[in-house]
């Protein structure tokens, strides 16, 4: 498992989690979703139909939804073959490779997640809590991207497909939205935890974030390091 | 206003379509170009200027060849399919049993016209608002019956009260029974009943109608399942986040040092 991309610069006290590749999948990850989501959502309901305002209407937000889905689709797949495709095809690769700690980790974090201290095994580079967020991002993408092609272009798919896409459409996006909701508070307002962001912006965590929260994943580094 | 009834007699129809005519007339549609698409019909299908038609089928029984002809437009349905899918709240039922979209609230999503089981609401692409018959709702709130039924010169179209029409429908059924065995009332099974119901001369999948036209199951799951539990979900994640804030804060962990504990369990724990 490559660790650490071997020419990147040391931080005294830091350790490299995120490559700059993976980084820009992520913003531009948050950016379109963001986007998608305000476009979308005064579609879903009528209690929302004022945010798509912010964008100057119905209209225009019909056509940004339609631009922002093809950004977020077509920039995210290229990261896979661009910009450090090591790092974008390990990282999906682990969210489908559940270990016992993985397990472990997931089973005490409840407790963690509502400010207790909570123990479990050393976790690799992705933490089974984060691997269960990556999941559901994952599979919530494939979903949303496949069933919104279905609605962009009713004409051309059988109306039983199209007719099953759009609740398809939403439940994928509630699930995406719950993931959301519990990885902001863990990377911006979870005592804890949030030191992670750090990662997601400069690329570097302190080396005792790392060591406390991704042993494993540490060791390997420190490992690969000599 | 009490219910009313809209019975289309097959047995009448001279296929004319003056009624075609007539609806353009009184709701200022554009005309477009036909063409014959089969037989005498000049539509292949509802436009958004185009609410009624005529669909015309050939018919050969003993070297003899008789119409089925049928004056297409919205069924008015009792149960709608579109309103239930419709993302804007632009449509609504009239006491009479018309179904109507609310243009100044319709964003052309399109929904309706994809769960109507006979694909009649079509959304104009360039005003972005979905269109079908209205009924002639603003002449029925006036005591006036719909354009297309004014017009009818054979007397195909009859309009009035639920019951008195019902009535009707079936005293014509008999009749019309004794020449054409096959024919039936159609408007009855399916949507809980429509407002525009037809005596077809022949069973309805030889008008390409279906027999039970219903809404499609994934309607219900969408809009009765998935999206009050995926509500529910989410406002569950929230109360969980705030919940998670206001126990880290009571408990003062924002101020500690973030690693002061390792979390690992003990090393005869770890494998
Ligand atoms: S026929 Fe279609 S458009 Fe008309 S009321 Fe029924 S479901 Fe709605
Ligand atoms: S196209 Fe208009 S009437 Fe039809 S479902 Fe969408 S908002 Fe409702």
């Amino acid at each position: 498992m490559a660790v650490q991309k071997p020419n990147s610069p040391r931080v005294p006290g830091k350790i490299l989690r995120f490559t700059k590749g993976e980084r820009l999948s992520h913003w531009v990850h948050v950016v379109s979703f963001f986007v998608l989501l305000l476009t979308g959502w005064g579609i879903l309901s009528e209690f929302f139909r004022p945010t798509l305002m912010i964008f100057g209407g119905v209209d225009v937000s019909r056509i940004l939804h339609r631009v922002f889905a093809v950004i977020f689709v077509v920039v995210i797949v290229a990261m896979f073959f661009v910009k450090d495709p090591k790092y974008h095809w390990e990282w999906l690769r682990s969210a489908f490779r559940f270990t016992k700690a993985d397990i472990q980790h997931i089973m005490a974090f409840p407790k963690e997640f509502f400010g207790g201290h909570a123990n479990y095994p050393a976790q690799g580079k992705f933490s089974g809590g984060e691997k269960i967020n990556s999941l559901i991002t994952i599979l919530g993408s494939a979903f949303i991207i496949l069933s919104g092609f279905i609605m962009w272009f009713p004409q051309v798919f059988p109306d039983q497909l199209v007719r099953i896409a759009y609740p398809v459409h939403d439940l994928a996006m509630f699930m995406m939205v719950t993931a959301l909701m519990g990885h902001l508070y863990l990377a911006l307002l979870h005592p804890v935890s949030r030191v992670a962001l750090e990662g997601m912006v400069k690329g570097y965590v302190p080396e005792k974030f790392a060591q406390a929260h991704h042993a494993a994943w540490y060791e390997e580094v420190k490992e690969q390091e000599k | 206003m009490a219910k009313k009834m809209i019975l289309v007699d097959g047995s009448k129809c001279t296929g004319c379509k003056a009624c075609s005519a007539a609806c353009k007339e009184w709701n200022d549609l554009p005309t477009e170009k036909t063409s014959l698409v089969k037989s005498y019909q000049s539509m292949a299908g509802f436009t958004p200027n185009t609410y009624t038609y005529v669909t015309f089928e050939e018919k050969y029984e003993n070297n003899n060849m008789h119409w089925l002809m049928r004056k297409a437009q919205c069924f008015h349905c009792e149960d709608p399919s579109c309103l239930k899918a419709c993302s804007s709240s632009a449509i609504s039922k009239t006491d009479s049993g018309f179904v109507v979209i609310d243009q100044d609230k319709c964003i052309g999503c399109g929904y309706c016209a994809q769960y109507c089981p006979f694909h009649v609401p079509k959304v104009d692409e360039s005003t972005k608002k979905a269109n079908k018959c209205t009924g002639c709702v603003a002449r029925v709130e006036n005591n006036l019956s719909p354009s297309c039924v004014a017009i009818c010169q054979p007397g195909a179209l009859s309009y009035g009260d639920y019951d008195a029409m019902m009535a009707t429908a079936q005293a014509r059924l008999a009749e019309v029974k004794k020449k054409f065995p096959n024919a039936n009332l159609y408007g009855q099974n399916g949507q809980a009943g429509t407002t525009y119901r037809y005596i077809l001369l022949d069973a309805p999948a030889a008008y390409g109608l279906p027999e039970n036209p219903s809404t499609d199951l994934s309607l219900y799951l969408w809009k009765d399942i998935i999206r009050p539990i995926g509500k529910i979900v989410m406002g569950g994640a929230a109360a969980a986040v705030v919940a998670g804030v206001v126990i880290n804060a009571v408990k003062g962990n924002y101020q500690k040092e973030p690693f002061e504990d390792h979390h690992q369990m003990k090393k005869e724990e770890k494998m």
